[in-house]
């Protein structure tokens, strides 16, 4: 094993692992060529297609696992100990494109994947669990029209799943972020001739991209601050991120605040503006960590973007398993572990992550308490599982919170197909999407479906944190690390980051806050799962009445549950589902069971010096960089085996057989009557928890409804406001002048004669008098000036040429130039007297001054200049040409004029 | 292995997707097979054959496989086929048809031989030549990294505009051949002239026949439309006109001889009032054409009324002349001017653009109407790259032109396509039609996630780019990282608007009796469409062999353009106006030299005599 591992291994050198690209384009070739051919092919091919492309994926996943592995250990037993750097595998594909940092700084990014502990462990999940729902798929779907487009769109989302997890860089992790909310959106819209699976993808899409918007930030912010993308840079380079960021309320500037301030006797309102007018601090990590967590919230389906998930339930059953609960939406989770140095930067942001989580742990769980519809129960018990992963990670249990992932991926991958084989088995009377999987005509199934009820019980259990099932290994992790766990970051003092003294930290009430909440969503896990198996498996068969050697009518096959009304549907037992389905549950059945014991700390509680932890070995260097800053500790938590450990592991132990025994009382042993008199003594409550706290309906009439109304307000702006004046003014000025115009052209001979004879006599009436016109030239460099009279009909002209009030002939003459010097900062008035032919006469003045200093302009001519240097007396212009010329040198009186 | 083994070895990408190609059509019929094997090729080739090598080192000055007469071939052979149309026999519909598409995929081919030298910095395939010297205007053409995608694309959505027409509009065929084939060479003519009288030339003469296209084979109010177009672009481009004239004037009185040349021109600093006022009349003509709000409501118009080979036309080369012009003179003539008023723009071009264009887009009724909205919305993008002035947003503008010319043109064919099966547009009168029609579904659902941005389209990256861009942007000041924000705010109201039509169109119920029996996409429009599928996905995932092409002109205008704010910053308010230093280098070439001295004719010297000033001994 060793030796073959070791052939690979210079087979594949760690900077050019070549089996990434495989891995990652086998599921692509799949959905080209089920897409592209598929429905030439035939459902058989294309299964084969499916599978035979996963399954590769898969088995090289796990060769990459086992190289890492087998590398790590290499690693850790030759530094004897010492937790090494992540081992990490690169396959570089090409220069995607460049981006733009500060100051001119390109930021390249490649189209890169890179496969560590953290992203080989999800990988396999994808391929592994991927893999099995595939298999399952090829039954559920069969008969399908729409056969190939479903495996082709399934084998795009296992690719683009594989970008997200491999990608080597933020932007790829982005490529495959958006395609796997693309191949989700086109799944639960698969069955798109139903206006609402299409709207209901309609709606996942747009919700997630509420959340890409905050990656997309993010990605610009960490360009901006770090000038990378690029996972391992961004890590080494996150001091960057922790410098301050300061931003002056929109409001600091109101005229009103001047005001204020003078009112010193008030002391509310001094109060006020001091507090108005301070600036909002931040540090960058904690802003990059929260537009990060705005993209998780979307994907990962927590408050307040949850909203998408249980519509999702509308698209078929396996993919509601693999994407709507075993991978897609724990790329949220992926993704803050990917991110945990920036995270961790953040105590703030990580509080935000922890209590978000916990929040909608319980929220979601109570919604999930009351609903029918199989598929919302487990749909809100996935949004409640995903809040406790980002209760893991949020406390920098990073490792605890991944390993929920893992866990969470087994059993409710299997609850989900589960569910969709018990939905099957109903197709055979009730074709109804919504009744086939209503709990009130569900019930007693375990004794018709034996395999997919014990698969079922295996992952409920899990599910509930039952003691040593993978759930309560996990779940109980989580737990007490959010109530052991301490969070502080240095807080950078001067302007250099690291040069740090005060640290700044989590709130004392923090961890127990997070602990209880956590608690009370367990237990009421429990409880809602509990009901959920009861009422599949339990009690009396409530679909149809159950008629031995069942014949369907002719057209029956597909009169649903409303076949004859009021008459009780009949029809045939119900019935295990095909082998291709059950393999799957088995295998995930039985890794509910048993996938705890990969990462068992609870066991420490009764065997005292017990530590296997696996899971937490292999993943520790992913994470060591983010548990300390340089060489202070920034994530810490008291030792497992303390007294607080086994209280947590107790407390987790009674919330979760609480939560199953109050189920198995009610429903098991009452049928379910306590439940119903709760209901009717405090009926407001079910009310509000049936209607999922009316969030839906806020959301489409707060959020959507002012995007709503502000569209219409902009259609109206822009049809009655924009064209009305930008083309209704100019048009209303050009009908204006035209109207005006129109009036002279009467078309009347007479009119057009008068205005003629005007306008002839206008311009004779000009040529009979006399215009003394002239034009004056002059330098005020030489003092050199002259004068030109214009010419005209008959015109005689005489001067004062001298400036000495006399004129300088007494008769008209026909010298049209005068021509004369002046001195520096001396003035003439020349005057110019005009007679025409009629003897008329007219007159006028020019007045001259030569400066006291000349203009800067060279003698070369106004042409000419563009560049003067004066620089040591000299002054030399440059020619546009090159050429240079050297000026005189300025006179003693120019230069005493200085 | 013989040579000829290995060459056919080395072939195998190309063999490959030519076969995938072939077979990618499900029914027979062997031009369909073709055109959509080819266009697989094309995409392999691009690919392969403009993978960026190192780079090359130096800057060499006369590049050997430069042809000099490239750009007048190109732009003058659809120029003179029009001519040559006008003497073809409008009885045969057919061959004017097959001359008009023989002579634009001619220029297609042509215009490809500019990817074959490497677009270092500075001007290739340049060709001068005198044309009244009087006034110094010259015949300058030339390409750099940036003009060069604009021509390609316009190269290649013409014929494809050309050849869907064909297949819908059967009225007056030789004058609507004429018109393309004049509008394709006035097109390419305005994105390579770099004489400004040139260049205003060409663009007014791209006016007249897209205002035919509109005005003759439009819809109902086609006539309203086309005076809308023309007059509000014809009111931009005569302010235009005057800031030219007023350039050529200053630069005669400072230099001593006119010249329209854009190198010489684009070295004037003009006083900071000045050239506030010509980088307005500018800037005006060009946002008319972008268009920016509050200028854009004749786009709408004049695409609902346009036939679809005119908004193809429209939406993919004429809308980027708005941009190119933005680009090239604006940036490059008034970089002071620009980058002072860059912060106000790129306000006006996330909030009113990008986000008020989303919003009008939501809430249209008619599919055109959408996507012409959507075109606001998306040419906001690519003007915020420009207003941000870094590398990476100006890349990213450049990418988004080609990318809104892609995607938006082809969303243009889709809605002509369902137009000439239905002959309405209303979304309402539709629903379910993936059912009936799948594989248009198919393609309008692709080109839709192109137009949201989607990662692995081509979207995604020129508007990664220009968000980053913004966000690093110095221009902007303060206002960098907010602007960034908003507009990445345009992403998700993108989805909103998009998707909701394509959820109303495609999917739910076939509730429409008229839709039941719709024929698929015919060949015609399946070939027209195919190289538009495949330049979504070439450019969405190597959009690295585009950017590199153009960063050697993309750095060297934005040096000059933080030059020019530095020489702005210097000048006063009002006074003289001077010229900054010329550029150096492959930059520089082509610049217009001063007219030589002129021969002095006989008795020239006594005219002189009289004008001369008085000399000291004329004063007594």
């Amino acid at each position: 094993m060793d030796a073959l591992l070791h052939r690979l291994e210079v087979l594949l050198p760690a900077d050019e692992f070549t089996l990434l690209a495989v891995i990652l384009l086998m599921p692509l070739l799949g959905a080209f060529v089920n897409g592209v051919f598929g429905r030439r092919l035939g459902d058989q091919a294309v299964s084969l297609m499916g599978l035979a492309s996963i399954a590769i994926s898969f088995a090289g996943s796990v060769v990459a696992f086992a190289l890492l592995a087998f590398a790590a250990n290499a690693a850790g037993s030759g530094e004897s100990g010492h937790a090494a750097a992540a081992t990490t595998f690169v396959w570089r594909g090409w220069e995607w494109l460049t981006l733009s940092a500060r100051a001119g700084y390109s930021v390249p990014v490649e189209v890169a994947f890179s496969i560590d502990p953290l992203s080989a462990a999800m990988a396999l999940v994808v391929t592994g669990v991927g893999l099995l729902i595939h298999l399952y798929s090829t039954k559920y779907m069969e008969g399908d029209p729409g056969y190939y487009r479903f495996f082709s769109y399934l084998n795009l989302f296992i690719f683009s799943m594989l970008v997200l997890v491999l990608g080597k860089n933020l932007v790829m992790v982005f490529i495959g972020w958006e395609g796997v909310g693309l191949c989700s959106y086109l799944l639960i819209g698969f069955w798109f001739e139903d206006g609402a699976n299409a709207a209901a993808g309609k709606k996942a899409f747009i919700t997630n991209r509420v959340g890409d918007f905050g990656l997309i930030v993010a990605m610009a912010m960490l360009v901006y601050y770090v000038g990378s993308l690029d996972f391992g840079t961004i890590a080494a380079n996150r001091s960057l991120l922790l410098q301050d960021l300061s931003y002056w309320p929109p409001w600091n500037r109101l005229p009103l605040l001047d005001w204020m301030q003078t009112q010193s006797d008030w002391s509310v309102l001094s109060t006020v503006h001091g507090w108005v007018t301070t600036p909002w601090h931040a540090s960058v990590a904690t802003i990059v960590a929260l537009a990060l967590f705005l993209g998780c919230v979307g994907k990962s389906a927590q408050i307040p973007l949850y909203v998408w998930l249980p519509d999702a339930m509308a698209g078929p059953t396996p993919v509601s398993a693999l994407i709507h609960a075993a991978t897609m939406v724990t790329a949220g989770v992926y993704l803050v572990c990917r991110m945990a140095p920036v995270f961790a930067l953040s105590p703030f942001a990580m509080f935000v992550v922890a209590f978000v989580g916990v929040s909608t742990a319980v929220f979601a769980a109570s919604i999930a308490l009351v609903q029918n519809d199989i598929k919302k129960v487990l749909a809100y018990s996935t949004i409640s599982q995903l809040g406790f992963m980002f209760l893991g990670v949020g406390v920098g249990a990073f490792a605890a919170g991944f390993f929920h992932v893992v866990t969470h991926a087994f059993f409710k991958a299997c609850l989900f197909l589960g569910a969709g084989s018990v939905i099957h088995a109903m197709h055979a009377r009730i074709h109804a999407t919504d009744a086939a999987q209503d709990l009130r005509n569900l019930g007693g199934l375990r004794r018709f479906m034996p395999h997919t009820h014990w698969t079922f019980l295996a992952s409920v259990l899990a599910i509930a944190g039952f003691p040593l099932t993978a759930g309560f290994f996990s779940k109980d992790e989580i737990l007490y690390r959010a109530w052991t766990s301490h969070l502080a970051v240095p807080v950078p003092d001067g302007k250099i980051p690291g040069t740090t003294v005060t640290m700044t930290g989590w709130p004392a009430w923090g961890p127990s806050v997070l602990f209880w909440l956590g608690v009370a969503a367990a237990v009421l896990t429990a409880f809602y799962m509990g009901r959920l198996y009861l009422g599949i498996f339990w009690g009396e068969f409530r679909g149809w009445r159950i008629v031995r050697r069942f014949r369907p009518r002719a057209a029956g096959h597909h009169d649903g549950a409303s076949g004859a009304p009021g008459a009780p549907l009949e029809g045939p037992m119900p019935r295990e589902s095909p082998l291709a389905m059950t393999v799957p549950l088995m295998v995930l059945g039985a890794l509910a069971l048993v996938g705890g014991f990969l990462n068992p700390h609870q066991l420490a509680v009764l065997i005292p010096g017990f530590h296997f932890a696996p899971v937490d070995d292999f993943l520790a260097p992913v994470f060591a960089t983010a548990q300390s800053f340089g060489e202070v500790a920034i994530i810490t938590h008291t030792e497992a085996g303390s007294v607080l450990a086994a209280l947590a592991v107790g407390i987790s132990v009674v919330a979760a057989l609480a939560g199953l025994g109050i189920a198995y009382f009610i429903y098991a042993m009452r049928g379910g009557t306590p439940a119903r008199e709760l209901a009717e003594r405090v009926p407001w409550l079910h009310r509000i928890l049936l209607n999922r706290y009316w969030i839906d309906e806020v959301y489409q009439e707060v959020p959507i409804g002012t995007v709503d109304t502000l569209a219409s307000a902009a259609v109206w702006v822009d049809r009655w406001l924009v064209d009305g004046v930008i083309a209704g003014i100019s048009s209303g000025v050009v009908r204006v002048a035209g109207t005006v115009l129109r009036l002279f052209q009467t078309g009347r001979v007479q009119v057009y004669a008068t205005a003629m004879v005007i306008g002839v006599a206008g311009v004779g009436w000009f040529f009979a008098l006399p215009h003394a016109a002239a034009r004056a030239f002059g330098d005020d460099d030489t003092g050199r000036y002259s004068l030109t009279a214009a010419p005209g009909l008959g015109y005689g002209y005489r001067w004062d040429a001298d400036g000495d009030g006399a004129w300088d002939s007494d008769g008209f003459g026909q010298v049209r130039d005068v021509r004369f010097t002046l001195e520096r900062e001396r003035s003439r008035t020349v005057r110019l007297e005009v007679e025409n032919a009629f003897g008329l006469r007219s007159m006028r003045r020019f007045e001259f001054t030569r400066p006291k200093v000349s203009r800067a302009r060279p003698a070369a001519g106004r042409n000419t200049v563009i560049e003067i240097d004066e620089a040591g007396g000299a002054r030399t212009v440059t020619l546009p040409d090159g050429r240079k010329i050297e000026l005189e040198a300025p006179s003693p009186a120019e230069e005493g004029a200085r | 292995m013989t040579p000829l083994g290995s060459a056919l070895v080395g072939l195998w990408p190309y063999v490959a997707a030519f076969l995938v190609g072939w077979f990618v059509p499900r029914r027979q019929g062997w031009a369909e097979r073709l055109g959509v094997a080819t266009s697989a090729l094309l995409g392999v080739v691009l690919i392969v054959g403009l993978w960026p090598v190192a780079p090359a080192a130096g800057v060499g000055d006369d590049k050997p496989g430069e042809w000099p007469h490239l750009l007048n071939l190109l732009v003058f052979l659809p120029i003179v086929g029009a001519l040559g149309v006008l003497f073809l026999p409008r009885q045969a519909p057919k061959v004017l048809r097959a001359v008009t598409l023989a002579i634009l995929a001619g220029d297609f081919v042509v215009s490809l031989w500019l990817l074959g030298v490497p677009m270092t910095t500075g001007w290739h395939f340049q060709y001068i030549a005198t044309w009244i010297p009087a006034f110094g205007i010259r015949y300058h053409v030339a390409v750099d990294g940036i003009s060069l995608w604009l021509v390609l694309l316009t190269t290649l959505t013409t014929p494809i505009a050309a050849y869907v027409s064909f297949g819908s509009i059967r009225r007056r065929t030789k004058e609507l051949c004429f018109a393309i084939l004049l509008l394709q060479g006035a097109m390419l003519g305005a994105f390579v002239a770099l004489d400004l009288f040139l260049f205003y030339v060409f663009w007014e003469l791209l006016l007249v026949p897209m205002f035919i296209i509109i005005g003759v084979w439009g819809g109902v109010e086609r006539i309203k439309a086309s005076y809308k177009f023309f007059l509000y672009t014809m009111a931009g481009s005569v302010l235009m006109l005057a800031a030219i004239l007023y350039l050529v004037w200053v630069h005669t009185d400072l230099v001593g001889y006119p010249t329209f040349d854009y190198l010489a021109l684009s070295r004037l600093s003009l006083p900071r009032v000045a050239a506030a006022l010509c980088f307005y009349a500018f800037a005006l003509a060009f946002m008319v054409k972008v268009p920016m709000f509050p200028l854009h409501t004749w786009l709408p118009d004049a695409h609902v009324e346009a036939p679809t080979g005119g908004s193809i036309i429209l939406a993919a080369v004429l809308l980027k002349l708005g941009t190119y012009g933005y680009l090239r003179f604006c940036m490059g003539m008034f970089g002071g001017a620009a980058w002072q008023s860059g912060a106000t723009l790129a306000g006006i071009a996330i909030g009113l653009g990008i986000l008020y264009g989303a919003l009008v887009a939501w809430k249209q009724a008619d599919i055109k109407r959408l996507v012409a909205y959507s075109s606001v919305a998306h040419m906001g993008f690519a003007m915020l790259g420009l207003f941000a002035g870094t590398r990476a947003g100006v890349e990213g503008s450049v990418l988004t032109m080609v990318n809104h010319g892609i995607s938006t043109g082809a969303l243009f064919l889709l809605v002509g396509v369902i137009y000439d099966r239905r002959h309405t547009r209303e979304v309402r009168e539709f629903g379910g039609l993936a059912k009936v029609m799948p594989v248009y579904a198919t393609i309008f659902v692709i080109m839709t996630l192109s137009s949201i941005g989607v990662p692995g389209t081509n979207g995604f990256v020129g508007e990664l780019m220009v968000i980053t861009g913004t966000y690093v942007s110095q221009s902007l000041g303060g206002f960098a990282k907010v602007q960034a924000v908003l507009a990445a705010l345009g992403v998700i109201l993108a989805a909103v608007y998009m998707l909701s039509v394509v959820e109303r169109m495609f999917f739910g119920p076939l509730t429409n009796r008229a839709n039941r029996r719709l024929p698929d996409l015919s060949p015609r429009e399946v070939i027209a469409l195919a190289p538009l599928v495949v330049l979504v996905f070439v450019i969405g995932l190597f959009p690295n062999i585009f950017i590199a092409r153009m960063r050697p002109s993309v750095n060297a205008l934005l040096e000059d353009y933080e030059q020019s704010w530095k020489a702005h910053s210097e000048m006063p308010d009002h006074g003289q106006a001077r010229m900054r230093a010329q550029p150096e280098g492959p930059r520089r070439k082509g610049y217009p030299e001063p007219p030589p001295p002129r021969a002095e004719p006989p008795g020239a010297e006594a005219g002189r005599e009289v004008a001369r000033l008085p000399t000291e001994e004329d004063v007594p």
